[in-house]
């Protein structure tokens, strides 16, 4: 069983066709990387699999579950994953370990593992609130959410913006660890190194208007 | 523009935009003061009740009503001052050249000049002393408004599941955004009570009479209360849509929050109003049935506000849209309790719960 499966994926914003007619599987243990120019629909595509934004038409399965499907299918489909979306933008007076706490309560896991809190430098952000962490800081924060549980998909939208080169090493390890692990990653970046780097497979997006196109 | 004008221009344009940045958001949390103390000065000080002199004279002579008329004051001032002493939104300004001693003696004569309600009750009832009083009264607001309490080591939280990290989240959104409305809305209580309560005492009102007018009292009076910490409600949920929709927490759950926070507010509200009503009245009796009223009509209100605001999440105007469903939802709840007394009260219930039960289903942003 594909860990993703999208199928026939059609997104309109703003009158526009965002994204149109997409199919893509990920597989378990698989790495994705979305990539296309500014506005071809990346972040659009990723909003839609992780349950945020509802497509036009088509269909998400994560796990077997449909995101868009009956009650309990889209709650086990949005268990299934950690979201980090392009602008990390929690609630900002919510400090580090409130934000994690929340996904580990949604999820029934514990709390970030020492070995994740090391990775991502999480234990200096405990008692930060996000709206006064860097760019990077938040990234790491919403990183750590993310990774709490740890969920079968992984939707990341830009994870590396704003790291610097420890913590992206630290990205890179973890998500080869998560892949080994069984689990599966659909990340959007611009950032060609990071992506040979993971061994991600590719998955290039071209802007669908003003005609119609089809991927994959 | 010569080149002798120009820093005069540049300090004047200086000034004005200093002004928008701190007066005018000071002046606009001042006006839901200004409203709050004018119904109660309606209820105190109409045609069969007392004078501005009789007010500060009793002030003035038992230590109890004085300190409590300048506790009420400060709590429910100190949040405007803030905006003036600490002036947060200028920070950027300040990295500008700029005129340095125009803005202080604005921002001293704003943090009079805001005070209006209780300048004219002192001014009019005392005169000089008067004066003075106010004069006192604004060092200590002024002290406080200065004061910064030191950060604490937050403590890891708990939560067993995504309904209870939710409540637990917007309790923290209103400690830490709703600060000051919280503040004001404690002092807007008190005269909530204390209006409701010789609403009560001057009519001679006794049982379900008395808390029939005095939980309505207390319901119109909570308006300008409650908008404040309403609009902290609505953007909490709104800025955890994203995080809830990719964790699978249901709409339902969501909802339940959002009821959550704003009863907790309400409820408190009440419970402050209720107590200041005993120390007026000083009945028991007649408080036991204004308590027991006004808490059913509180987290009634909750469900309606709660409406109110699900109603307003997606709009452009939700500001003015929550306080003219706040105000609305205060008068549905006199005309119930003014009509058909502890009838009512269930109809109150009822219609408000209906009203929560039949919101729409938003569905996320949509494509």
């Amino acid at each position: 069983m594909s860990m993703l499966e999208i199928e026939r994926l059609s997104v309109r914003r703003g009158g526009r066709t965002v994204i149109d007619n997409i199919a893509l599987s990920v597989e378990p243990g698989e790495i994705v990387g979305v990539v296309g120019k500014n506005g071809c629909g990346k972040t659009t595509l990723l909003a839609c699999v992780a349950g945020v934004l509802t497509p036009r038409d088509g269909r998400v399965v994560i796990a077997g579950a449909s995101v868009w499907g009956s009650r309990s299918e889209r709650q086990r489909a949005r268990r299934s994953l950690g979201y980090v979306p392009e602008g990390a933008d929690p609630p900002g007076f919510l400090l580090g370990n409130e934000l994690w706490s929340l996904c580990a309560a949604a999820r029934g896991a514990t709390p970030p593992s020492q070995a994740l809190r090391d990775a991502l430098g999480l234990d200096e952000l405990r008692d930060t609130a996000l709206e006064r962490m860097s760019l990077g800081q938040r990234r790491r924060a919403c990183l750590g959410a993310a990774f709490v549980g740890p969920p079968k998909l992984l939707v990341l939208d830009e994870p590396d913006n704003g790291l610097d080169a420890k913590r992206l090493d630290a990205i890179v390890g973890l998500l080869k660890a998560h892949a080994a692990d069984g689990g599966a990653t659909i990340l959007a970046s611009h950032d060609a190194a990071l992506l040979d780097q993971l061994g991600a497979r590719i998955h290039a997006m071209r802007d669908p208007s003003p005609t119609i196109q089809s991927e994959d | 523009m010569t080149a002798e004008s120009t820093p005069r221009a540049a300090r004047a344009q200086w000034l004005d935009v200093w002004t928008r940045a701190v007066i005018v958001p000071a002046w606009r949390r001042a006006a839901a003061v200004w409203v709050g103390t004018a119904i109660v000065a309606a209820v105190i000080f109409g045609p069969s009740a007392m004078r501005a002199s009789d007010l500060t004279g009793l002030a003035l002579h038992h230590a109890g009503v004085g300190g409590a008329l300048a506790v009420t004051w400060l709590l429910v001032f100190v949040p405007t001052a803030r905006l003036l002493v600490r002036a947060e939104g200028a920070a950027y300004l300040r990295t500008l050249p700029g005129p340095t001693l125009a803005p202080i003696v604005l921002a001293a004569a704003a943090l009079v000049a805001l005070q209006l309600p209780w300048v004219a009750l002192w001014v009019v009832g005392e005169g000089l002393l008067g004066l003075g009083v106010v004069g006192v009264v604004t060092l200590a607001i002024l002290a406080l408004a200065s004061f910064r309490p030191p950060q604490l080591r937050a403590k890891w939280p708990g939560w067993r599941h995504d309904g209870e990290a939710l409540r637990a989240i917007h309790v923290r959104a209103l400690r830490r955004r709703a600060g000051d409305a919280l503040v004001r809305g404690a002092g807007l209580s008190v005269l909530a009570g204390v209006a409701a309560g010789l609403f009560v005492r001057n009519n001679q009102l006794a049982g379900l009479d008395a808390a029939v007018v005095g939980a309505s009292v207390i319901a119109i009076v909570l308006v300008p209360a409650e908008v404040g910490v309403l609009l902290v409600i609505l953007t909490t949920h709104r800025t955890t849509a994203w995080l809830a929709m990719s964790l699978g927490t249901s709409r339902v759950t969501r909802i339940v929050a959002v009821v959550y926070a704003i009863a907790l507010v309400q409820l408190a509200a009440t419970v402050i109003a209720i107590a200041a009503a005993y120390v007026v009245t000083g009945d028991l009796r007649t408080i036991a049935w204004l308590g027991g009223t006004s808490l059913v009509v509180a987290l009634a209100s909750a469900m309606g506000c709660a409406r109110v605001l699900l109603a307003a999440e997606d709009s452009p105007t939700i500001a003015a849209r929550t306080v003219v469903g706040s105000i609305v939802v205060a008068a549905l709840a006199v005309l119930c309790l003014g009509l058909f007394g502890e009838v009512g009260i269930g109809a109150f219930v009822a219609t408000s719960a209906l009203a929560l039960f039949t919101t729409p289903v938003a569905t996320p942003e949509r494509a």
